[in-house]
């Protein structure tokens, strides 16, 4: 533990060795086996992630306060009083966040070899992957939210160069710009919140030289929230810069995290290949928001507006990207929805005071969507590329394996019973009702709506009769290398089997990482139950812990539940085993997936005549609410418009003026040149004389 | 003398009359030179013409050697023949 703090900056710097390995031997010497530079870095970081998480554990068990170590290595920016140092900080949190990134990332990498095999940029992948996980390790590890920035911006960069990998298809290309510029929005007003809490508190580290050393922004907005204005002479500013600071904050969260008005860019992601959409764009990078927003819990907590308006936005989004996802019909983008729907899920939590529940959700869900991500691969990978549910059926009997894992999959995010979705999910619903009775039915529904659409997907591609597309996906002729390979899965059921003996759509590389992240999907649920031990180990993170502090002096007692922040009350915890939360979310969740059953494997017919019965909704559904249309006319071509405006002041005015500087010269040139310079050698020698009488007569008198 | 030279070099088109004039202008300026050093009373007037000579010798040498170039060009003396030099 000791050692792996000592020498943390190995977590970051061996992926990124790895990159570079990759990115610059790759494409010459070590082509096919480019992923093993990654492998390896990863591996390591994550092991030593783990290890991290160990001692961590260990530390907080034997600790009565909040635990938290920083470990700076040099002054990385300094200008004035500014600084920023570059160094990590260690706390529960933190723990949590680096073993799900470095774990399932390593899982991803390792379904990556597999799924990638034969591409062209086998390497690039493999590079931006390993400088990927460089970014997301120092996101979550910065000691500082200048590091965070900086992390914040490379997983921007790398999301950008993942979405763009198929940069000849103009879709991929059009998503990555999205996915950048959207996310611009929100780090714009995330760079505004930075700056306003060093010009408020002097500084951007969160605790400074340690926790408890006070010197830290965390510490200090902890101090002059609990002690009231005369705590320091800069109170009064700091106070009111803290009614500003969250929603700026809050808009790069929105931003990251996909968030209604910001999520548009998440769903288009999805033209990526299918381990980037599961690494990035379900399990890791989204997530940034709401581990900020834990971290920075203690600027939030105090400002009561601010965390409303992350809940409300949270359940909005939640609810309205999952009926979205009830009529899509690409298996990814079905996902994509839904991914935005349970982050919508951990914002909702993050508002109510709860955070430890939305970390928890975040874990399970990083799980279980990554998972379901890396099946819908297989499927793609085995189906020629294609991935509209339409067009497939039954698929059971040609992928068994698959069949299971996305079972599991789909049944941990409806939040079936016993499964790893059920107990997250349900814990933040049921807090919700506690703060408000509208939220706490928005989830709610949109808890039955997930189950809908995620069995929907399951009943649909994997029972019934058997139906593959035959021909190759036409829209995706540079997509897959394995329609190459010549998958032709013939249609009748027989010669499938035939057809498999021949050609397996299930390598080892691909199913063994899928199998680790399905086990993780079952259980990462036990985390918390039937007692908090995730919870209560993150509460010993100081953030959560002065989060807590803040929020008993500023709220309703009622409001808030202490197990919610992992502390443990004296009495011991009166929670029963099985909660009427739990069994009204399990109710829910099998209604749900009921529905789906009846309408899409017991009578496919009667789900379609229903669709057309609802003829609007469905196609408004189907067009999901025209918002990228909207931010097409009110946003996007005003913009262009304004944009052609300044074209035109440009070509006009300010290269005229320009043009107009560089013509005076010529012209007088040209006028000089017919009426001075005559070629009479007399004609010069006068005005030589004239002109030095003139500067003679200037000069003496 | 200056004047002279001057007028001279304005006034004629020859070539070669118009670089004697030139040569007049410098033994004006020369002369100039001589006299107010006597005035002031120091030598230096006088060491700066001698040096001017030095210079005015080779110099009429390298100018008269142009004029002769520019003579088998043209076969005229004549100033204005070179007026086709103008920008």
């Amino acid at each position: 533990m000791e050692f792996v703090i000592a020498h943390s900056y190995l977590i970051p710097l061996l992926p990124l060795l790895g990159a570079a390995i990759s990115g610059f031997f790759g494409a010459k010497w070590l082509k096919g086996q480019s992923h093993w530079p990654i492998w390896l870095g990863v591996g390591a970081a994550a092991v030593m992630s783990f290890v991290l998480l160990g001692g961590m554990i260990h530390l907080a068990g034997s600790s009565e306060g909040p635990v938290g170590r920083v470990q700076d290595y040099y002054e990385w920016v300094s200008a004035g009083t500014f600084s920023a140092k570059a160094g990590f900080f260690f706390d529960p949190l933190t723990a949590v966040m680096l073993c799900v990134v470095t774990g399932v990332g390593f899982f991803i990498t390792v379904f990556a070899a597999g799924y990638m095999k034969g591409e062209t940029g086998y390497f690039r992948f493999f590079a931006y992957l390993g400088l990927f996980i460089f970014s997301m390790t120092n996101l979550v590890m910065g000691s500082n939210l200048a590091m965070l920035y900086l992390g914040w911006e490379g997983v921007g960069l790398c999301s950008y160069l993942l979405i763009g990998y198929y940069y000849e298809k103009p879709a991929a290309r059009e998503a990555a710009k999205k996915a950048f510029l959207v996310n611009r929005v929100g780090d714009f007003g995330f760079a505004l919140g930075i700056m306003l809490c060093f010009w408020a508190f002097g500084t951007i580290s969160y605790y400074g030289s340690g926790v408890g050393s006070g010197t830290g922004l965390l510490e200090m907005a902890h101090r002059v929230l609990m002690h009231a204005p005369d705590s320091n002479v800069h109170a009064a500013t700091q106070l009111w810069a803290l009614k500003y600071i969250p929603f700026l904050l809050m808009l790069g969260a929105f931003g990251k995290s996909a968030q209604f008005p910001l999520y548009v860019w998440l769903p288009d992601a999805m033209e990526g290949p299918t381990p980037v959409s599961a690494l990035i764009h379900a399990a890791t990078m989204v997530t940034a928001g709401v581990y900020m927003i834990v971290r920075c819990g203690t600027l939030f907590v105090g400002n009561s507006a601010a965390m409303m308006t992350v809940a409300a936005i949270g359940g909005f989004t939640a609810l309205f990207a999952a009926t979205i996802a009830l009529r899509q019909f690409d298996l990814k983008k079905v996902f994509a929805y839904s991914t935005i729907s349970q982050l919508g899920y951990m914002f909702v939590g993050v508002g109510i005071l709860a955070p430890a529940s939305a970390v928890f959700h975040l874990v399970t869900h990083a799980f279980f969507k990554a998972l379901l991500f890396l099946s819908s691969g297989v499927v793609m990978h085995a189906m020629n590329g294609h991935l509209d549910m339409r067009k497939m059926s039954g698929l059971k009997k040609v992928l068994p394996k698959t069949n299971i894992l996305m079972l599991i999959g789909c049944a941990a995010l409806a939040g079936f019973p016993a499964l790893s979705g059920f107990f997250s999910k349900d814990e933040i619903v049921a807090q919700t009702w506690a703060h408000s009775t509208l939220l706490g039915m928005t989830v709610l529904f949109t808890a039955f709506l997930t189950a809908y659409y995620t069995f929907r997907l399951y009943f649909q591609v994997f029972q019934g009769p058997l139906v593959v597309p035959s021909e190759p996906a036409e829209a995706k002729p540079d997509h897959d290398p394995h329609q190459e390979s010549g998958h032709d899965i013939p249609v009748d059921g027989h010669t499938a089997h035939h057809g498999d003996e021949h050609h397996n759509h299930e390598p080892m590389l691909m199913i063994l990482p899928l199998v680790v992240l399905a086990i993780g999907a079952v259980l990462a649920g036990y985390l918390n139950w039937p007692k908090d031990h995730l919870a209560e180990f993150l509460g010993k993170s100081p953030s959560v812990h002065y989060a807590y502090e803040i929020a008993m002096s500023h709220y309703d007692h009622d409001l808030v539940k202490a197990e919610s922040f992992g502390v443990t009350e004296a009495g011991g915890s009166s929670e029963p085993f099985i909660t009427p939360g739990m069994l009204i979310g399990g109710m829910v969740s099998i209604a749900g997936i009921l529905l789906a059953y009846m309408l899409h494997l017991r009578d496919r017919a009667r789900a379609e005549r229903i669709a057309a019965g609802l003829q609007p909704i469905t196609s408004i559904l189907e067009a999901k609410y025209m918002v990228d249309e909207i931010y097409q006319a009110a946003i996007v071509e005003p913009l262009r418009d304004l944009g052609r405006f300044f074209f035109a002041i440009d070509r006009i005015v300010v290269d005229g003026l320009v043009w107009l500087v560089g013509f005076v010269p010529q012209l007088s040139g040209f006028v000089l040149k017919l009426t001075v310079q005559r070629g009479y050698l007399q004609g010069y020698a006068a005005a030589m004389l004239f002109g030095v009488v003139a500067i003679l007569l200037i000069v003496f008198l | 003398m200056f004047a002279i030279g001057v007028i001279g070099f304005i006034s004629r088109r020859n070539l070669i009359v118009m670089f004697l004039c030139t040569e007049l202008m410098f033994q004006g300026v020369a002369i100039n030179l001589i006299a107010f050093g006597r005035y002031h009373g120091n030598f230096a007037g006088q060491a700066f013409v001698i040096f001017v000579l030095v210079i005015a010798a080779a110099e009429a040498s390298l100018a008269l050697g142009l004029v002769v170039l520019l003579f088998r060009q043209k076969n005229t003396l004549d100033a204005d023949a070179w007026r086709e030099l103008k920008g």
